[in-house]
């Protein structure tokens, strides 16, 4: 669209998601999509080396993070995941 | 190609948030090549409707589906059965397939989830450009192969108008003057004196300004309609 239909286009109404009360003790629900060839490798040679990270990170591999699809972080986040983490 | 757009998604929640069964149906032809409805789209869409449903604590069953051409019947065949289990169908396909399974479908309504623009190029990728308007009567032998009718904001046949400045149009420094671009193209073919000849007024009737247009091939539709006579 050009530059005038733009500027007649109103405001979009929908904001992001509603504020709520965060419980005590909740911790986030994380899904980390990892590339295979640095991210995912770089998080096997923290186990090799006895590093520890949070158990609410759940760590998915991927051939490479160009393989991250929209439709993946909306079905992560449909499914109840509170947060995704994209690491290559 | 049809170049479309995704409707804004509050408008796509207004129409479909009364619904129970609603299937988000994508086109893998034009629609899909500018990221707008093919099946990844629809799939996507169909996710966001379910999130929001969510949200607003609206009970609501969505999927999605896609075929590859939404304008002609025999590619609607596999699935139509399933499609007629739905109370709305959102079509993530150009104007013409929301109209063509409308008129198929039976009492289940059919829903645009795309605005439909125009017929577009590609010059790279992401960007689509109107250069057709598709007006029924194509002129573009005159004009260097440039369409005045698409290109010129206008549509002027005697170009360019006093609008034009260096190679802009006065609606905005962002558009090319269509005349500018037909004058250039014209002298690097060295066919400018074509443009002393002045064009009488269009007939516009072969446009949409003479109601719906229909194109009938009678050698294939004889064919056609002999074929499902000897059937019946």
């Amino acid at each position: 669209m050009d530059k005038l239909a733009e500027t007649a286009t109103p405001e979009p109404r929908s904001s992001i998601e509603k504020p709520r009360e965060i419980p005590e003790g909740w911790e986030p629900n994380i899904l980390a999509f990892a590339c295979h060839y640095c991210a995912f490798a770089a998080a096997d040679l923290a186990g090799v080396m006895r590093l520890s990270y949070p158990s609410n990170v759940k760590v998915i591999r991927l051939p490479c993070t160009g393989k991250l699809d929209h439709i993946y972080v909306l079905r992560a986040f449909e499914r109840g995941v509170d947060g995704v983490f994209a690491a290559g | 190609m049809i170049v479309g757009e995704q409707k804004p998604f509050d408008e796509i929640w207004d129409m479909v948030k009364g619904f129970k069964r609603v299937l988000v149906f994508g086109c893998n032809t034009c629609v899909a090549i500018c990221h707008a409805g093919g099946s990844k789209e629809a799939e996507i869409l169909a996710s966001m409707i379910r999130i929001k449903a969510a949200e607003e604590q609206v009970e609501m069953e969505v999927k999605h589906a896609g075929i590859e051409r939404h304008c002609e019947p025999e590619f609607f065949e596999p699935l139509m059965e399933e499609v007629k289990t739905y109370d709305l169908v959102l079509s993530t396909a150009c104007g013409v397939g929301v109209n063509f399974l409308s008129e198929r479908i039976g009492n289940i309504p059919v829903y645009p989830g795309i605005n439909t623009e125009f017929f577009g190029a590609v010059p790279q990728a992401g960007v689509f450009t109107e250069l057709c308007a598709g007006c029924g009567n194509c002129i573009l032998h005159l004009t260097g192969g440039i369409c005045p009718v698409a290109r010129c904001s206008k549509s002027l046949m005697n170009g360019p108008c006093g609008g034009t400045n260096k190679g802009k149009c006065e609606i905005s420094q962002e558009v090319d003057c269509g005349w500018f671009l037909i004058v250039e193209r014209m002298k690097q073919l060295g066919t400018l004196e074509k443009l002393y000849e002045i064009q009488p007024p269009r007939n516009w009737a072969c446009g949409t300004h003479g109601g719906p247009r229909r194109v009938v091939l009678e050698h294939i539709k004889d064919l056609e309609d002999e074929n499902v006579k000897k059937e019946s």
